[in-house]
């Protein structure tokens, strides 16, 4: 198409192809495009999901649906703290150190830090006679504290006594007070030491 | 003519710009979909149909069916809310609570709000929100739940608990999505209405089980037999008004058994990733089943023949 060779056409042959100019973009063109492909990235950045096969709509981002997922179920060390300073907290003091001659201490007692099954036990049925902790040994007894709570409740309760005063042992869950309770069925009488070592 | 490669590389670029952003692009994605689990109790999703629920596709398939009736659920929003279900034993902290993240509410709204339990507190609220309340509520004592709910115009008509997702079509061989809804969406068929008889008797006669139904009756998937030995178990028992001759019964043959089957199997409300739910409605995974699969004689009334 240059310009010798459609000068060699004969005119009536065919009409020259139509050109383009050699004028600029209009710079206000330029400007609008860039202005429209600004708010498209906008609204793509906001509500595209990023292409991410997880996101349909209504939902724009993997972050909006993560708000949208059902709760876990994790414990409430709150609701723990409350029912522990309402009920145990009389004998076993606020800040777990128990008290001389009436209840032995939760902080850094092997037996809140240690299997679970043993500790859930306690609450559901009391503890009578001589048991060691943190070698000291204490000959008292305690009645069914917990039997009254829910299974809520007494694992919010086990699982604050595990996680405070240094504690740091795993949160016991309501499914784990359940299965104990069914695993004891209507046993009412205390437990002795001896008897929850056995508990595996 | 001299464009012509220039023609060429743009219609090339173009094709191939929309092939690979429409069919690759999409296949690398979710083209090896695996069965996932549901959320809150993990249960496999989707499970593959029921032999005759699969045969059944098919003849939805070659009926046409997806061309009146589609299988896609929209929705336009989600919705939270936090309901109280039971106030526990410290009714005072329980107020406390609730006048503490409900603002405007006085003490002895509180009061009235316990009296009347179960309740909804609070609707339409973010996230962070509901936690807060649900955790006020827990430490005060109380049994307060958090409600996830699906909203849409299709939600709303009952076709459905949430929107479907990919993972729903996992064993559907064609996807049969549907275009046009000259009948009702039917991706929940199966659980909204899990009875053989109905879906039988409206194949045979729309129209006996829907007043002024637009579907044609499919009458060849049924057989019109006397009833001379006697009345098969999978006789059709309509609503009243339809009954066919005196000494006839209308019994499906295998492709309405099958069809009916499919139609039972459709479900698409497991609560999922991509499309959460929660209610108190039990989760499941399992495909819409009927009851009993045939219509056994014992819950026919009895029919004098």
């Amino acid at each position: 198409m240059t310009p010798e060779r459609a000068q060699s056409l004969p005119l009536s042959a065919e009409a020259a192809e139509p050109r383009c100019s050699e004028a600029a973009v209009p710079v206000w063109l330029v400007v609008l495009l860039l202005l429209l492909a600004f708010g498209g990235m906008v609204y793509f950045d906001q509500r595209g999901g990023w292409f991410n096969p997880q996101v349909y709509a209504p939902y724009v981002s993997v972050v909006e649906l993560q708000s949208f997922q059902p709760p876990t179920g994790g414990i409430n060390l709150e609701r723990g703290k409350q029912v522990y300073e309402s009920i145990c907290a009389l004998c076993h003091n606020p800040d777990g150190a128990g008290k001389p001659n009436q209840a032995p201490p939760f902080a850094g007692s092997e037996w809140v830090l240690g299997n679970p099954n043993r500790i859930i036990r306690i609450p559901l049925s009391g503890l009578n006679g001589p048991v060691k902790v943190k070698d000291v040994e204490w000959n008292l007894s305690m009645p069914a504290m917990g039997a009254a709570l829910s299974d809520d409740d007494l694992a919010a309760v086990l699982s604050y006594m595990r996680s405070s005063w240094g504690n740091k042992a795993a949160q016991i869950t309501p499914a784990q007070v359940k299965a104990v309770r069914a695993e004891i069925g209507n046993h009412t009488q205390m437990w002795t030491a001896e008897q929850l070592n056995a508990v595996q | 003519m001299n464009y012509g490669p220039l023609i060429f590389l743009s219609a090339f670029f173009a094709l191939a710009g929309s092939w690979f952003g429409f069919v690759i692009t999409p296949q690398v994605q979710i083209g090896r979909l695996q069965p996932t689990n549901t959320l809150g109790n993990p249960l496999t999703y989707p499970l593959a149909r029921p032999g005759l629920a699969h045969q059944g596709l098919e003849v939805y398939r070659a009926n046409g069916c997806a061309d009146c009736h589609s299988q896609q659920v929209r929705q336009t929003g989600v919705l939270l809310e936090v309901a109280l279900a039971d106030a526990g034993t410290n009714k005072p902290a329980v107020v406390a609570a609730l006048v503490k993240f409900k603002s405007g509410l006085s003490e002895a709204d509180a009061q009235r709000v316990l009296a009347e339990l179960p309740k909804t507190l609070l609707r339409g609220i973010q996230r962070q929100e509901a936690d807060a309340a649900l955790k006020l509520l827990s430490t005060a004592g109380a049994k307060a739940a958090l409600s996830i709910v699906p909203q849409g115009p299709d939600l709303a008509r009952g076709w459905g608990r949430r929107r479907t997702v990919a993972e729903d079509f996992l064993y559907d061989n064609p996807v049969l999505l549907g275009a046009q809804r000259i009948g009702p969406d039917l991706a929940n068929a199966g659980s909204r209405r899990p009875d053989l008889n109905w879906e039988l008797c409206h194949l045979y006669a729309p129209s006996s089980e829907v007043k002024g139904s637009a579907m044609p009756a499919c009458r060849f998937l049924f057989e019109k037999r006397p009833t001379e030995p006697g009345l098969a178990p999978e006789a059709l028992v309509f609503p009243g008004g339809m009954d066919p001759a005196p000494g006839y019964q209308i019994l499906p043959r295998p492709e309405a058994m099958a069809l009916a089957a499919y139609l039972l199997s459709l479900r698409a409300d497991a609560p999922l990733f991509e499309a959460p739910l929660l209610s108190s409605a039990a989760a499941t995974n399992a495909p819409a089943a009927p009851a009993a699969t045939t219509n056994t004689p014992s819950a026919h009334p009895a029919k004098s023949s």
